[in-house]
């Protein structure tokens, strides 16, 4: 018989949702992926969460940087293409002022992603990574989800940094 | 006196500096937008930006979402505006009553030197009208600036205020240091927000002070 926290750990995206509420996250800004679209409805539909769907990925790192000034746990959820393309507001702004963001991030282009036309982002994102400073990680598939999200969002707060967890399917897509 | 010379910045500055409502936090964007605030009026309730130029208006908009209750007050230049013009598309749909905006449209990238805007001439009001905000109008004279913001008390949505002003190439000597971390701290005591209370093996949350 499965307890009720090893059925919430088999659908991986509940449990990444679940963290989130326990953690007190209460906004999410995200530009969506189709990996991400579904737990953005969920997201949208808590009653004590926000969902700020922003046009474009820096401005929604910047939305994100706000809302932990004004003192909302805050996470982004975007697409590893979106972090490449905020790179310049994530070293000026994000780094620079030391905000703490937990960055969820569907890790496209992976030999896992069937989607060919994301390779060449898969291929770029983690030696950009390195090359500006993100604090990252991968998800490990063969171990609950729930505390790999919680352990990303202790590590932003804890030395005060954006910190991006680079997400398989199974991690997110609902 | 006949005069086709538009307001400084300072002269909006000092219109706002007498008019800001009660417990007001006001986000500045780069160069002179913080330097000459600073000089005016410094206060911990300001968030200076650095550079990040693009970004006030969505990191205002994310701080008026947190703080429902207090005013919040974002001054960007149009050059900055063009290069994040989704931004109002956002604002627009998250709408925060508590959230105003003032445009210095001055017609250059004042922050950089005075370079060329690739448009000059939008008008500004209009394009936020069109990005779905309610409330949006083009100013000219510094003695308008008090009413555009005490009519945010009775708004139902952001306000946008356009206003024309003269470029202001010399860069002001900021009166403090405006360093981000110092700011960002600053800003975040004054305002008594959650801060982060750890344990040892994780699962930590923000609590109030």
């Amino acid at each position: 018989m499965t307890t009720s926290r090893e059925a919430l750990e088999a659908h991986r995206p509940s449990a990444v949702l679940n963290s989130l509420k326990r953690l007190g996250f209460g906004t999410v800004v995200s530009v969506p992926d189709s990996w991400l679209g579904e737990i953005l409805i969920r997201i949208d539909q808590e009653p004590g969460m926000t969902l700020v769907r922003a046009t474009h990925e820096e401005e929604a790192l910047a939305i994100a940087c706000g809302s932990r000034l004004g003192g909302v746990r805050t996470a982004l959820l975007v697409q590893n293409a979106g972090v490449l393309s905020m790179g310049a507001g994530l070293v000026s702004l994000a780094q620079r002022y030391q905000f703490p963001l937990l960055m969820l991030v569907s890790y496209r282009g992976t030999p896992d992603d069937p989607v060919f036309y994301h390779v060449p982002k898969g291929r770029a994102t983690e030696p950009v990574f390195r090359g500006i400073g993100l604090a990252h990680a991968c998800t490990d598939r063969y171990r609950p989800i729930g505390p790999q999200v919680e352990h990303a969002a202790t590590y932003a707060e804890e030395a005060s940094c954006p910190f991006a967890l680079l997400m398989g399917r199974e991690d997110i897509q609902w | 006196m006949v005069t086709n010379t538009r307001p400084s910045r300072a002269d909006y500055y000092r219109a706002l500096a007498g008019s800001l409502p009660s417990r007001a936090l006001v986000v500045t964007s780069l160069g002179n937008a913080s330097y000459l605030w600073a000089s005016l009026h410094h206060a911990p309730e300001n968030f200076y930006f650095e550079d990040a130029m693009g970004l006030t208006l969505p990191l205002a908009l994310g701080l008026a979402l947190a703080q429902p209750d207090r005013p919040v007050i974002a001054v960007e230049g149009d050059g900055a505006l063009l290069m994040h013009m989704g931004a109002l598309v956002t604002i627009g749909a998250m709408n925060p009553p508590n959230l105003t905006i003032l445009l210095i449209q001055n017609g250059v990238h004042a922050a950089s030197g005075g370079q060329a805007l690739t448009n000059a001439t939008l008008d500004l009001a209009q394009l936020a009208l069109a990005s779905g905000i309610k409330h949006a109008e083009n100013l000219n004279a510094p003695s308008a600036l008090a009413a555009g913001i005490a009519s945010a008390e009775k708004r139902d949505g952001v306000g946008v205020l356009v206003l024309a002003t003269e470029p202001d190439i010399e860069v002001v000597r900021p009166p403090i240091s405006l360093d981000p971390v110092a700011t960002k701290h600053r800003f975040m005591a004054a305002i008594e927000a959650p801060r982060y209370i750890p344990t040892l093996f994780g699962g930590g949350m923000l609590e109030r002070p």
